[in-house]
């Protein structure tokens, strides 16, 4: 028996050296993401929070069921000052075509400064694309909030290259339909409402892995 | 002076009038002896000459009729209306080899060379040429005068050192000068006069001690000092050819002759009386045309023509160290009127990039109805500009200027979809839900980061709809996309009634079957109905 497990365990590792048996667990060196305010999602996610500087895509089919108050935190610590480096000023966060008015004294509760805040109010799609891509590049947002009525894999690739040179970071919400289509994002989420809370669906997560987590947050909590 | 003249002189032993002695004594007093003694303290004006040692360059366009019409290869002749026959003033070399001379009537010039190019002289064109070039030369100088229809002075003792040296700026000048396509006669002398004198002269004279000025000037011509034909008329009769010769004459009896006038530019010329000049400004209005020779409609070279003009643009400002807010383009077209193209910027600023990034936003949009014969670039109002110092390189990523250039981004934006489309937003001190913010305008001119109002209490959503909603009931429940669960509340709001948007209302949290989470709100006064005013994200 013990000669049949060795030679099986030498069988496997010869196998297992095969350059062409591609070992899953290697770990990716990946970039620090910023904080999403809640432990159990940052743990789920590479880099331990929203990837800085490419794209993150937030797939939602109604809107108050959650999907700003998962952002909130992050933008948040965003607002403040960082106290490395003192000469440094907060970013600005810009919002591009939102579906209806950001509210202020909410957006003030939650801890953003109301003062580094952009609302852009294209008129037709192109437009909206154009005027993300410019928040983006030119390095003054550092985050970009964006409804796109359509944004297909050349989009994507471009709003991404552009939040590398600009090092922001941008987030995209589009309907749930856009699941099945290809993207060029970084960081793809789902977000549904279900009895327990939130519920988070990472289904694209570059250098981490798919997964599925419940009740991040309640819905009904207010935290 | 008269103290000078005293102490110089010889006393007369014995005073009599009208005498030889006191005649030789005039002739001394005209021109000043070889070594001078040195000026005592106890004439202000005198120290003020000595301490203040400055340095005219005169700078004397005699073609500046033909040269202002623009430079060119074809033969040309400048016509001048004399008693109403049109005869050439001036002509350029090709048209002078071929015959053509000043004083010809138009028509014989014409005989001579069919293709010959005439144009009216005209002082306006005449003068706009001169007032560019002392615009040009105010880049060498702090005081630029204009003296007469064909001369430019400018005063360049303090300019010295940063040039390098006298030659060199003349040297600087000199090319500059030929690269325009104006030939001019260049002199150097320590007052204004002589060395307008000394360029009329043709003498490339540069002199920097007043005490080797009037050896030069003897020898000028009398033509250089452009008096009256009568006057020189006259002095032509005594016999006086020069300049020198006429230093030498009485001053009491020149001052009876030809009027204490002339007296005075002599004295002037040779520093011994004040001669003050206006300095001439470039007008703070930059405006810049430029004509094509044909149709143009290529967008691509409009574009490269209005970068052109703005780079010039941007040169007048640097040399004043202004900025301008607002920038007009006009393209003017045959038959139609001429299309207006307006930029703005909410910051003064110079740089001709950042103009140019608007403009080729901007540029896109533009319907232009004709071919564009002529552009135009009209600079705004100015104003003294702010710069800021550069930055070390290991400052980190977000450093002072981005203000800055957020208000760079915001007029990109704005550029292309109009100012309504880009805001920032501050709050008010209000309860009316509607009334508790506003927009904000990020591109006015003043950078106001006031304190917004910090609201306290319950939970505000994130989402705000612009006017509420009526929902619709169900046996006294609220309906959104499925019943409505009311979770948290009331908060009762009734504020508002000293104008006409007073409110009553009762606000709730509610929760739909689906999970979203809405702020509706009932009226106190009227029957009860639903209304959803905000989304909680």
């Amino acid at each position: 028996m013990r000669r049949n497990s060795s030679s099986t365990n030498e069988s496997l590792n010869t196998l297992l050296e095969n350059p062409r048996v591609w070992r899953g667990r290697n770990p990716a060196p990946v970039q620090a993401g910023l904080s999403t305010g809640y432990k159990k999602l940052d743990r789920h996610l590479p880099g331990g929070g929203w990837p800085q500087q490419s794209l993150t895509e937030i797939l939602v089919e109604q809107y108050g069921i959650g999907e700003l108050q998962l952002l909130m935190p992050a933008l948040s610590s965003l607002s403040v000052d960082d106290p490395l480096a003192p000469y440094a000023e907060p970013g600005w966060i810009a919002w591009i075509a939102p579906p209806f008015q950001p509210y202020p004294p909410a957006l003030q509760q939650w801890g953003i400064n109301l003062s580094r805040l952009l609302i852009v109010r294209p008129k037709d799609a192109s437009e909206i694309l154009w005027s993300a891509e410019q928040a983006l590049s030119s390095g003054t947002c550092a985050a970009v909030l964006l409804w796109p009525e359509k944004l297909d894999d050349q989009s994507s690739r471009r709003l991404q290259l552009a939040a590398e040179k600009g090092q922001s970071w941008a987030v995209a919400f589009r309907p749930r339909s856009a699941r099945h289509e290809p993207s060029a994002a970084a960081l793809r989420i789902e977000v549904q409402a279900s009895q327990q809370g939130i519920c988070l669906d990472v289904f694209k997560s570059r250098g981490g892995r798919p997964v599925t987590l419940h009740s991040i947050f309640s819905s009904i909590s207010s935290s | 002076m008269p103290v000078r003249e005293r102490e110089t002189a010889p006393a007369p032993p014995v005073k009599t009038r009208r005498t030889n002695k006191r005649r030789a004594a005039d002739i001394q007093q005209l021109l000043p002896l070889a070594d001078d003694a040195p000026p005592s303290v106890s004439l202000p004006s005198q120290t003020g000459a000595a301490a203040t040692r400055r340095l005219w360059f005169c700078v004397y366009l005699p073609n500046l009729p033909l040269e202002s019409c623009g430079a060119g290869k074809e033969p040309l002749a400048v016509l001048e209306d004399q008693q109403g026959i049109h005869r050439v003033q001036l002509a350029n070399t090709a048209a002078e080899n071929a015959g053509v001379m000043p004083g010809q009537s138009a028509n014989a010039a014409l005989a001579l060379i069919p293709t010959l190019q005439l144009e009216e002289r005209s002082t306006l064109r005449e003068q706009q040429a001169l007032e560019s070039l002392a615009a040009w030369l105010e880049q060498f100088s702090s005081f630029v005068s204009i003296a007469g229809n064909d001369v430019l002075l400018f005063e360049v003792a303090g300019s010295l050192r940063l040039f390098g040296g006298l030659p060199a700026l003349r040297q600087q000048v000199s090319a500059g000068l030929e690269q325009q396509g104006f030939a001019a006669s260049l002199a150097i002398a320590p007052t204004p006069l002589s060395a307008t004198w000394l360029a009329r002269g043709g003498r490339r004279a540069c002199i920097r001690e007043p005490t080797n000025l009037v050896p030069k000037l003897r020898s000028l011509p009398l033509s250089c000092l452009e008096w009256p034909p009568a006057i020189s008329e006259a002095l032509t009769g005594m016999g006086i050819r020069n300049v020198g010769d006429c230093l030498r004459l009485p001053r009491e009896g020149f001052a009876r002759r030809f009027g204490a006038g002339r007296l005075i530019e002599l004295d002037r010329a040779l520093g011994r009386l004040p001669d003050p000049r206006a300095s001439w400004r470039a007008p703070e209005r930059f405006c810049a045309d430029y004509e094509m020779t044909g149709e143009q409609s290529d967008q691509e070279l409009l574009l490269a023509i209005c970068r052109e003009l703005l780079e010039a643009h941007e040169q007048f400002l640097l040399v004043r160290q202004l900025g301008t807010l607002r920038i007009n383009f006009s393209f003017f077209h045959l038959k139609a009127p001429a299309t207006k193209l307006s930029l703005g910027c909410t910051q003064a600023d110079r740089s001709s990039k950042r103009w140019s990034d608007l403009l080729t936003i901007r540029f896109e949009r533009l319907a232009l109805p004709e071919p564009v014969i002529a552009v135009r670039l009209q600079g705004g109002h100015t104003q003294a500009l702010q710069t800021g110092s550069g930055h070390l390189p290991f400052t980190g990523r977000r450093h002072a200027t981005q203000r800055h250039s957020m208000t760079q981004l915001a007029e990109r934006l704005a550029a292309r979809m109009g100012l309504q489309s880009v805001n920032g937003v501050t709050t008010v001190a209000e309860h009316r839900p509607q009334h508790a913010w506003c927009a904000r305008n990020l591109l006015s001119a003043k950078v106001s980061d006031a304190l917004s109002f910090v609201r306290r209490g319950l939970r505000r959503p994130l989402w705000l709809l612009p006017e509420p909603t009526l929902l619709h009931a169900e046996q006294g429940r609220p309906l959104h996309l499925g019943r409505l669960t009311l979770v948290e509340g009331p908060e009762r709001l009734e504020t508002g009634w000293w104008d006409d948007n007073g409110i009553a209302r009762d606000y709730y949290t509610a929760i739909n079957s689906r999970g979203m989470r809405l702020w509706v709100f009932r009226n106190r006064n009227v029957a009860a109905a639903w209304y959803l005013h905000g989304i909680f994200g």
